[in-house]
């Protein structure tokens, strides 16, 4: 024990050592990051035709200077050749830290248009054109751009009408002297979103498979599952829609051999879906009958059944610069014995108290009392332990807070890439 | 992080080439608007594909209406790609590669975006789509669209620009989580504390942090309980000083404790030196860093291990070399290490990870890795034998000459390439994409 104590004061010297040097380390050189603290560019204009004074004054974002030299920015506005195509050429030439870039268009100049529509259109042009040069210094902050006309997002010529197809295959296997596993999966997809309809069909297979050998101890499990799922929805205005789902499958988890539950339903939004990037409230209604058939006879004597049942949800989402709510209240019944049913919450809140504080809360839990798929026969301490079966439970519940507080140089922009700076994790998703 | 952009080359390519080698990339600025109408010049204007996966599409596309989204990168004519980078302060930098094809090959531009480490997301999404905006005017100003568009200057700002830092480049943070879980058979809880320091500029990179986990879990069968439990500290320390584009010298310690691999206490003090094939200012893009670190090693076990040891002084070597490349056709990460022991040669352990993302041909995403290692370095494994719930939930580490992992996917998609829609009705729907991230 004792030499350890040691180490433990090595460790705290070293990390003074550390935390002096980098006090000492000053006299940075400047970078990437330093953007924001550049002037406005330097820019030169040459036009014969059209006064420079007037498009000086338009290009407030960039810096006019009286000769090339001085320039990070030259622009040539050549008038229309003799004999050419009645056009003006605009030349845009960068130079010193804008070095390499280089640019050319052109402005219609028929004979007798108007000098003074010509200077607008030559203005309204370079002002878009050069704004690159401006992305590049501190001028960027204060710019911004508007486009006010609405357009629909389907005024595109598409031979496919709006309908993707995917078909796609993965697979993941690893394993060590102890332990094996392998994971495939293929799924195909087809689906067509307007503003008017969203209709998607699917399918996934999925089979997993786990292997485990200790010296004389050997244990196999494995899972496999099938599903298909339909939706088609029909939007009936900036507040309401209505549609049919469909969901059918298969699962060792839930002892459910097929499975197949067509639902009709209608949906609103307390707010425009207009605005759902920025907050919705959507209540959902559900009702339709389930086909099911059981791998194994369940604690109720079924092998197989038909029933109904209804469902009603409520989802908030709101995303604003305070923070992020998402949150999901939702409860079904079946109609054959109202006694079952299932009542669920699920939250992901953050929020920023204060500048730098933050906290986030992210957590479900639900009230069950409709596990009608429980197989008589239980399950083995190897299927608990590695979850493959669903258990009885009249509720389940998982939840996490956190809070974070950051303080200090919290506006600097330096990346420093020495040494890496990632965790070394890898981490995959995959959604079917 | 990293998603599988949607993409590809196609045969058309030559065409759309050839047409705009024609129109010599002098774009024939519209005629004035006024009675243009606006769905007519939404269908000329620029098709962008927007390959950023910590992106908020649906807002972008809510937000920038006058382009037209496609899923596809070789029916793009400007092909974005977003790279991101942990800054200084916690925050991010965001990296924007404009790339111009067919009708806008050869005008590229690459602009930047910093996000701080105090933002909320909507700050940070609002902040991406103004810079895009501004980037997309290139592009936008060849395109009859452009008449449509207004710029606006707010002129420069009032008071002078910046100031010092009293803080010096310190940056402080003091985060806490617990996650809590439970139903009638089975439950468990785990909380976690994290304290870290840094200091990072382009020339030094000075990072403390400390972290404690600990992980209680219940697991009931047949009237039995089966309880676990796991706890481990760590402390780690890395001070890197740069010397030119392509090297640095760097000092790591770590101190960490741990039930799991049987570490009462740990302390390993390392000197280390890096060499990077590209400058180091190409980070975005490319990097290939090749890291040799000598380190010293004393260690005290919770129990006695296989070789009979209850604490021992170790000295050992390692060499690791990483590969980075983000291309528009796609991504690659190699890393690849090894070390050994200095007291015995055979106590050595190899790594190997590698993935590649491609998109090379249309609709087609393609990805493919694997890893795998030979580890003969587990020199604190404890000598008595393990129970089966603790192999079962993984609560000990166990005995074992090597690892590996292989993974594959491959994803076609055909029909419409165009994404502009955004429809939340009845909540979002997943379009069948696989995404790999990688820290």
């Amino acid at each position: 024990m004792k030499p350890y104590h040691r180490f433990r004061h090595l460790t705290i010297l070293t990390l003074a050592a550390m935390t002096w040097l980098a006090g000492r380390a000053i006299g940075q050189t400047p970078g990437a990051g330093d953007e924001g603290k550049r002037p406005p560019a330097r820019v030169f204009i040459d036009s014969p035709m059209i006064p420079v004074a007037v498009l000086e004054k338009g290009l407030s974002f960039l810096a006019p200077v009286r000769s090339p030299a001085e320039a990070q920015v030259i622009v040539e506005i050549a008038p229309p050749r003799p004999g050419g195509e009645p056009v003006l050429t605009i030349k845009i030439t960068g130079s010193g830290e804008f070095a390499g870039i280089a640019d050319s268009l052109t402005v219609p100049a028929p004979p007798g248009r108007p000098p003074d529509e010509l200077e607008r259109e030559v203005l309204r042009v370079l002002r878009l054109a050069l704004l690159r040069f401006a992305t590049k210094t501190s001028a960027a902050s204060r710019l911004s751009v508007g486009f006010e006309d609405t357009v629909k997002p389907t005024a595109v010529s598409d031979p496919w009408h709006f309908w993707v197809f995917n078909l796609g295959v993965s697979g993941f296997l690893n394993g060590e002297e102890v332990y094996r596993s392998r994971m495939l999966s293929g799924s195909f997809s087809a689906q067509k979103v307007t503003p008017d309809w969203k209709i998607r069909f699917g399918a996934s297979i999925s089979s997993s498979k786990d292997a485990y050998d200790v010296e004389d101890y050997h244990y196999e499990s494995s899972s496999e599952s099938r599903s298909a799922t339909g939706l088609v929805v029909r939007s009936l205005d900036d507040h309401w829609s209505a549609g049919v789902l469909l969901q059918l499958g298969s699962s060792t988890y839930n002892n459910t051999a097929f499975r197949l539950a067509p639902q009709a339903a209608l949906e609103y939004d307390l707010f425009r879906y207009s605005e759902s990037t920025r907050r919705q409230l959507r209540f959902l209604y559900a009702i339709g009958p389930t086909r099911i058939r059981y791998r194994e006879e369940t604690i109720y004597d079924k092998t197989r059944e038909t029933l109904w049942s209804h469902m009603l949800s409520a989802t908030l989402e709101v995303k604003q610069p305070w923070g992020t709510v998402s949150t999901s209240l939702s409860g079904s019944q079946y109609f054959h014995d109202l006694s079952r049913n299932r009542l669920s919450l699920d939250a992901n809140v953050s929020l920023r108290i204060f500048e730098g504080f933050n906290f986030n809360i992210n957590g479900g839990g639900s009230r069950i009392h409709d596990q009608l798929f429980l197989s008589k026969g239980g399950a083995s301490l190897e299927e608990v332990l590695l979850q493959r079966r669903q258990l009885e439970t009249a509720y389940d519940y998982y939840f996490s807070v956190g809070i974070n507080f950051t303080f200090g140089s919290t506006r600097s922009n330096v990346v420093n890439p020495r040494f890496g700076s990632g965790s070394g994790g890898i981490s995959m998703s995959f959604s079917m | 992080m990293r998603r599988f952009p949607r993409v590809l080359a196609a045969p058309a390519a030559g065409v759309l080439l050839f047409l705009g080698a024609l129109g010599g990339l002098r774009a024939q600025a519209p005629p004035p608007p006024q009675t243009a109408d606006i769905e007519a010049l939404k269908k000329t204007a620029p098709r962008v594909f927007l390959d950023c996966s910590s992106c908020d599409l649906e807002f972008i596309k809510t937000e920038i209406t006058f382009i037209n989204y496609v899923r596809d990168r070789n029916e793009a004519q400007v092909h974005i790609l977003v790279t991101s980078s942990e800054t200084a302060s916690g925050g991010r930098e965001y990296t924007l590669t404009f790339l111009g094809q067919n009708e806008f090959k050869g005008i590229n531009d690459t602009v930047h975006y910093y996000s701080a480490a105090t933002f909320t997301e909507d700050e940070i999404r609002k902040g991406l789509v103004r810079i895009l905006k501004l980037g997309l005017m290139t592009y936008v100003v060849r395109t009859p669209i452009a008449s449509r568009i207004s710029l606006r200057d707010e002129g420069p700002p009032a008071g002078p620009a910046g100031g010092t830092d009293k803080w010096r480049s310190w940056v402080f943070s003091v985060s806490s989580q617990g996650y809590f879980r439970g139903e009638r058979s089975v439950g468990g809880s785990s909380w976690g504390m994290n304290v870290s320091a840094n200091k990072i500029t382009t020339d030094i990179k000075l990072r403390l942090g400390f972290t404690a986990d600990f992980t209680r879990d219940r697991y009931e069968y047949e009237g039995t309980t089966y309880r676990s439990r796991r706890e481990s500290y760590d402390f780690s320390g890395l001070f890197v000083k740069a010397v030119n584009d392509h090297w640095s010298i760097g000092f790591a310690l770590a101190a960490d404790s741990s039930i799991y691999s049987n570490l009462k206490f740990r302390v390993a003090p390392a000197p280390a030196v890096e060499y990077n094939i590209f400058p180091y200012s190409k980070y975005a893009r490319r990097q290939l860093r090749l890291l040799y670190k000598l380190q010293f090693e004393a260690v005290s076990y919770h129990e006695e291990t296989i070789y009979l040891k209850t604490q021992e002084k170790l000295f050992s070597e390692s060499l690791s070399a990483t590969l980075d490349l983000r291309e528009k056709w796609g991504t690659i990460t190699i890393v690849g290490s090894g070390s050994h022991y200095f007291h015995d040669f055979s106590k050595y352990n190899l790594n190997f990870f590698g993935v590649i993302q491609l998109n090379l041909l249309k609709g087609f995403n393609v990805y493919a890795g694997g890893g795998g290692g030979r580890v003969h370095d587990q020199l604190s494994l404890r000598r008595s034998g393990a129970s089966l719930q603790e192999i079962l939930l993984q609560q000990r580490q166990m005995a074992s000459s090597y690892n590996y992992f292989v993974l594959f996917g491959l994803s076609y998609t055909f029909g419409s390439i165009y994404t502009n829609v955004v429809n939340p009705r009845f909540g979002s729907i997943g379009g069948g994409g696989m995404s790999i991230i990688i820290n």
